[in-house]
């Protein structure tokens, strides 16, 4: 039984998730449903060093950004469908991730998220002024389809199939780096990084492992993203609300679980995106956001997860 | 009274009249998106008044206000008399947010037509969903010039963009410079993000394009506590002209910056935005006497339709009617009468009558000279004119048509 749970469980969900979009007609649920698995992704993509190593980066986005910026000037310098420009996201990630994860690696817990908050905000600021990619103004896909490359459709439900793939192989990966020696060592490292060292686990370069896979997901949460939308400027790719949202979802499902960031985000977008349409226009969305950090903060610190483990925990308890 | 066979039997036809009235009535749905939170809420909260106003003006009687399309009528005339239903989207300031909103306004709430979004980014990517389903849109309000080089066919745009304000300054300088000033030495000073830059980059084109050439540009972060370093740079440059693109905070900084470093520039023009705020004029109105603007509203001559709209305006907000809430009320009057002439809400009908539009400047609130779209869907008679701060208000100066004041140079500060 024991054994069996989790198992049924997740082939519960993974079930829901492939018939979700198809339960409803409407595209605009449909467009609710591609959006949470995008943020899904990123959160989960956080998740890997966020979560399992607990280094708490809040500039994810910049990863998010070099996805994005990388698909649209793909298109807008040599003419590509915006999705070609996925590797050179990637690749671009990987270098930012060792240019800028080997010094700030030095640095240990809120000392490191100020150095990550840094890092976005100065990428910022050099998209913003520099014209080759669009400086302010931004960056903008194709206006309609070129081709089937271009990846524009009227539905979501293609992006949502897409978006799943994604995140089903990022979900597998974890899944499989959690049993690795690695997993191991992530999670000796976020538990207490000293203690892990004098164990003899290579802090450093692990935790830049952790960096390299983070960040290359993040950027292809990023290219994904300017693909569906086709725009991107320096707020909405290096925004630090990009960053804080990744966060805060991880935090809301449970940083350092496999699904975590996946059930953070299947209730913070919905909510987002329902408190804007029900009660339109007066940052409801916001101040639900504030109510939930609050919540979670003062009674299950380690999210859903948490919570989720304490009641089957007590549940048992009852049974036995 | 009891129910009965025949009581019941009486209320069939009875609820089915009912309800063929009421369809019959049934409001005519526009999504309208704007920022409502975020950087721009102001601006977007601005707007909405704008157009709450023009909404009770459809849907009730208003003959005071004659000439204007369907003020004279309760609801629009075509259409049974059926009333006009706004539903609002908060863009967040965001893109995304936008595609969003356009999409839920076009298949939840099923609006016939689409307007909005104020920044010119999310007006690009929410109309782009608009295109794909096949739902006119217009924005009254956005400026950036790609928005209708994209060859979109439900797309539309009644306010003037920004190579027209190119043009416009630089007509303006070359009737100075017949008046014996110079004007060669422009200098731009705009804010660095998207707004500020996307005009001064359409200037600057427009420039090179007439062989004239940008003396010199400066960009600045709106949001900084300091200009003087750029007001130095401008006294040691010495330009003739200046020309600002900036936003509220920031040019109120620029003008008190000029008084305490002692500097006026000869010549100084505010693209619209921060200069038209009305917070500008109150607190630093008297150190920005001769300050030239740009403007597509003028409350005009007491009895025009211009000076009656105001005063609708301000009674219901206490504020002055401005270029920036006036233009979207306009792009909103085209919608509302093209469905109006369509008599239908299908989409297919309103884009066609959208299409026809011929509007003549005696119907507009603004000064546009008309309003017919050009194949892209640009209103290619949107007009601004050049407007001063002279007292207490902006008056327009220039062309010599609209001016209702004599232009004063240089600039007092």
């Amino acid at each position: 039984m024991k054994a069996l749970f989790p198992r049924a469980g997740f082939a519960a969900g993974a079930l829901l998730l492939f018939a979700a979009p198809f339960l409803t007609a409407n595209p605009f649920y449909q467009r609710v449903a591609a959006l949470t698995l995008l943020a899904a992704i990123s959160a989960s993509a956080w998740n890997v060093i966020g979560g399992y190593a607990g280094q708490v980066s809040f500039g994810h986005s910049v990863y998010f950004g070099i996805g994005a910026y990388a698909a649209l000037l793909a298109y807008a310098k040599l003419g590509w469908p915006p999705i070609a420009g996925l590797p050179f996201g990637i690749v671009a990630s990987f270098a930012l991730s060792i240019v800028v994860g080997l010094p700030s690696f030095r640095l240990r817990g809120h000392y490191f998220s100020m150095a990550t908050i840094a890092i976005a905000a100065l990428a910022g600021i050099l998209v913003t002024n520099w014209d080759f990619v669009g400086g302010a103004i931004g960056v903008m896909g194709p206006a309609r389809a070129r081709s089937f490359a271009d990846l524009l459709f009227r539905s979501s439900l293609p992006y949502y199939a897409i978006f799943l793939c994604v995140l089903a192989i990022l979900l597998l990966f974890t899944r499989l780096l959690q049993k690795s020696r690695m997993g191991f060592y992530l999670r000796a490292i976020g538990s207490d990084e000293r203690v892990a060292q004098s164990l003899g686990v290579p802090v450093r370069r692990y935790k830049l492992y952790a960096l390299l896979i983070s960040g290359a997901f993040t950027s292809i949460a990023g290219t994904l993203y300017a693909v569906m939308v086709g725009f991107v400027d320096p707020n909405s790719g290096f925004g630090i609300l990009i960053s804080v949202n990744m966060v805060v979802m991880a935090a809301l499902g449970g940083a350092g679980t496999l699904f975590g960031p996946l059930i953070g985000a299947a209730i913070l977008v919905p909510l987002g995106e329902a408190t804007n349409a029900l009660w339109g226009a007066r940052g409801i969305a916001y101040v639900a956001y504030g109510v939930i950090i609050m919540l979670l903060a003062r009674f299950s610190p380690g999210g859903l997860a948490e919570l989720g483990r304490f009641i089957v925990k007590g549940w048992r308890r009852r049974a036995a | 009274m009891s129910i009965t066979r025949r009581s019941v039997l009486l209320a069939v036809p009875a609820l089915a009249v009912l309800r063929q009235r009421a369809e019959a009535a049934a409001p005519v749905k526009l999504g309208y998106i704007e920022p409502l939170t975020g950087n721009s809420a102001a601006a977007g909260h601005a707007i909405k008044q704008g157009i709450d106003l023009l909404v009770d003006v459809i849907n009730k009687p208003y003959p005071q206000l004659a000439p204007l399309p369907l003020a004279a009528t309760s609801g629009l005339p075509r259409l049974g008399g059926a009333k006009i239903e706004v539903i609002w989207a908060d863009n967040q300031g965001s893109p995304a947010v936008g595609q969003s909103d356009a999409l839920r306004l076009i298949t939840q709430d099923h609006v016939v037509a689409l307007l909005g979004a104020y920044q010119s980014n999310i007006t690009l990517t929410s109309s782009a969903v608009a295109e794909r389903y096949g739902i006119p849109y217009l924005t009254g309000e956005s400026v950036a010039s790609n928005l209708t080089e994209r060859g979109y066919k439900w797309f539309f745009r009644t306010t003037p963009y920004a190579p027209q304000f190119a043009k416009l300054y630089f007509d303006f300088l070359a009737n100075v410079a017949k008046m014996g000033k110079p004007t060669s030495k422009v200098a731009i000073v705009h804010e660095n993000t998207d707004y500020g830059t996307s005009v001064a980059q359409s200037i600057t084109k427009f420039a090179t394009e007439h062989g004239k050439k940008i003396f010199l540009t400066i960009s600045y972060n709106a949001n900084s506590t300091d200009v003087s370093p750029q007001v130095l740079s401008l006294k040691s440059a010495k330009p003739d002209v200046v020309i600002f693109i900036s936003y509220t905070s920031d040019s109120i900084l620029y003008m008190k910056t000029f008084q305490t470093l002692g500097y006026r520039p000869p010549i100084v023009i505010g693209d619209d935005s921060g200069f038209s705020d009305p917070s500008f004029v109150t607190s630093v109105g008297n150190l920005a006497q001769g300050a030239l603007n740009r403007s597509a509203y003028a409350i005009g001559k007491s009895g025009s339709l211009s000076y009656k709209m105001n005063a609708l305006y301000k009674k219901k907000t206490g504020r002055d009617l401005d270029d920036s809430v006036a233009r979207p009320m306009q792009g909103f009057m085209v919608m509302c009468d093209a469905i109006n002439r369509a008599g239908s809400t299908k989409p297919e009908a309103i884009r066609a009558a959208l299409a026809a539009t011929d509007m003549p400047p005696s119907e507009l609130i603004t000064a546009y000279k008309g309003v017919k779209f050009n194949k892209e869907g640009q209103n290619f008679l949107a007009y601004s004119m050049m407007t001063e701060l002279q007292g207490k208000t902006y008056v327009p100066v220039w062309p010599p048509k609209e001016a209702i004041a004599k232009l004063q140079l240089p600039f007092k500060g």
